[in-house]
């Protein structure tokens, strides 16, 4: 006997319900941590992690699930860095509505920057994404008069808590904060791949003109792809700039798109999940590994080369292969 | 009212003239069958009918009353002008089930949740895939399967009107029977079917109407027994006998 249609829900896919019951488990955990790290380099450490876990998890959706080649990522970070920064030294804004605003300024510079790329592919959405960024900052050290050019903002406001000490309290509030969005930028991300609009983000990725031919607009959904990506990613760089109390065009090198794509790689591409865990992974291994020096790239590097050779999924393929060998031993 | 009128269409790259001046009327509810040599222009005519990934570069392409040669190929889909393609295409990726939906989702009609869901089983339930397999990543699929899913996708968007493009290549026997079969009750449904094949018995059982396209021109266009009497068309697919 066939079952009705409307029973099926998402066959082949992790139920929502046990997905979630993980989820709040992994953050219940990650909430307890103050507790067991008490000293405030160590926080630090963890809302480092956390910072860079918005923005590869963030970067995953637009380079992952959506297949653009979005080079210019940490552009939108770092407009989220420098809208804070104006909002609140410049125009005095509220640092909590500065917070939510940078997340704004960052999505609308993301719609921009679809445009050009909307009927280009591969190598050349690269080029486009990247020259944006160059573009970003160069238009950043132009306007020195307001955002410091090279010497950068300094003394820029922090977020506050009533009357709580933020500086005294060895990171304790900041620790939440940082946690609180990339919980909710978790929950954002995951919601919207696991809905229809993601299963159309996915469709486009796949293959252009197959998806184009059941009805999905490319503009519309490449620009929901960015624009979405875009908005957590700028409250990161926000928060980054309120957390570290200054802004420099230093977030709009290599070096750190570097190291953010290396997470979304090692994570595993189109997982959400992967990018977090690596972003944890790597920035914890990155700390204890501070002993060795110049080696500390260079071992770091020769490890994520391991674990992409033997796992070209990442983390989350080493996951996925664990899982399916225990779901096998019990068969 | 014919439900798609082709218009004078004409396509070229570069010196070469893909299609050249080609017009015919398709009739709701019919099987109407395009034949032809390879590189005959079938496919070019089907891209340029969907403008994916192209329109023409003159004439005018009607559809349902609508002028639809200028507008982008997911308006001409929502508009109930589905296509398949010739090589079996899926979203990898996704599950069987999230294939079908897609078409339901995307097709531009109003529905419900629970409706695209019924759209998206039915329409898998028509093609043959079992329930079973829903959960699948479409990866996982047989090419026949694909081919299968791909029209799913299509029939779950509930067009008025479906583009095959060479349904049968690289079927075997008994699947290419299956697909005959499919396609009669997909156009039982009521959708008018346009069905691009050079394989002509397969054409023959199916075709209301034939057209037959060598070197982007109309070779012959009529009822499918008489066209494919036409001396023309016997030339063009089986060449002229040699004097001697």
């Amino acid at each position: 006997m066939s079952m009705p249609a409307t029973s099926i829900k998402t066959p082949g896919r992790i139920d929502w319900k046990h997905e979630a019951g993980v989820a709040a488990i992994a953050f219940a955990v990650l909430a307890l941590l103050p507790l067991f790290i008490t000293d405030s380099y160590g926080r630090h450490i963890l809302i480092m992690a956390f910072i860079y876990a918005v923005v590869a998890s963030n970067w995953d959706l637009s380079l992952g699930y959506g297949g653009v080649f979005n080079f210019g990522h940490l552009a939108l970070f770092g407009i989220g860095v420098y809208a804070y920064g104006l909002a609140t030294k410049l125009l005095g804004i509220d640092p909590w509505i500065a917070l939510v605003l940078s997340g704004i300024v960052s999505t609308a510079a993301a719609v921009i920057v679809t445009v050009p790329i909307l009927r280009l592919k591969g190598i050349y959405i690269i080029l486009v994404t990247f020259g944006f960024a160059q573009l970003v900052m160069q238009l950043i050290l132009s306007q020195s008069a307001y955002t410091g050019g090279t010497q950068g903002m300094v003394r820029i406001e922090g977020l506050y808590i009533a009357s709580h000490n933020m500086v005294r309290d060895a990171k304790f509030a900041y620790f939440y904060i940082a946690l609180g969005i990339l919980l909710l930028s978790t929950l954002f991300l995951r919601s919207l791949v696991r809905s229809r609009t993601g299963a159309s983000i996915v469709a486009l990725r796949d293959n252009e003109e197959y998806a184009i031919s059941r009805g999905i607009s490319l503009v519309r959904q490449r620009m929901i792809t960015l624009a979405s990506s875009a908005f957590f990613t700028g409250i990161a760089g926000a928060f980054y700039a309120a957390y570290q109390r200054n802004a420099s065009v230093d977030v709009f090198g290599m070096s750190l798109s570097t190291i953010i794509l290396s997470m979304v790689l090692l994570g595993g591409t189109s997982t959400i999940y992967g990018a977090i865990v690596a972003s944890f992974a790597l920035t914890i291994f990155s700390e204890f590994m501070a002993d060795f020096g110049a080696w500390r790239p260079i071992i770091t590097a020769l490890l994520i080369i391991a674990v992409m050779l033997v796992y070209p999924s990442g983390l989350a393929g080493i996951a996925s292969s664990l899982f399916n060998a225990i779901k096998r031993r019990r068969a | 009212m014919a439900l798609l009128q082709v218009r004078n269409v004409t396509k070229a790259f570069g010196s070469l003239k893909a299609l050249d001046n080609i017009s015919f009327d398709v009739a709701p509810g019919e099987i109407f069958g395009i034949a032809g040599p390879n590189g005959s222009g079938k496919s070019t005519l089907f891209n340029v009918i969907t403008s994916i990934p192209f329109g023409p570069d003159r004439g005018q392409v009607v559809f349902d009353g609508i002028e639809i040669q200028r507008k982008s190929g997911n308006d001409i889909a929502r508009l109930g002008l589905a296509r398949t393609f010739q090589r079996e295409t899926s979203f990898d990726k996704l599950t069987v089930f999230e294939n079908a939906m897609i078409g339901a989702v995307y097709c531009g009609r109003r529905r419900t949740s629970s409706e695209q869901r019924e759209s998206a089983t039915d329409a898998l339930n028509l093609v043959g895939i079992e329930r079973k397999r829903f959960g699948q990543t479409a990866d996982e699929l047989s090419v026949y399967d694909r081919k299968c899913l791909m029209l799913a996708t299509a029939v779950a968007m509930a067009p008025r009107m479906l583009l095959l493009d060479e349904p049968a290549s690289g079927l075997t026997k008994p699947e290419i029977e299956s697909s005959i079969g499919l396609i009669r009750r997909i156009a039982e449904r009521g959708i008018t079917v346009v069905l691009i094949e050079h394989v002509l018995t397969f054409l023959m059982s199916l075709s209301q109407h034939l057209l037959v396209l060598n070197q982007g021109q109309v070779l012959a266009l009529g009822e499918p027994r008489s066209v494919i009497a036409d001396p023309r068309v016997i030339e063009a697919y089986l060449g002229t006998r040699k004097a001697g």
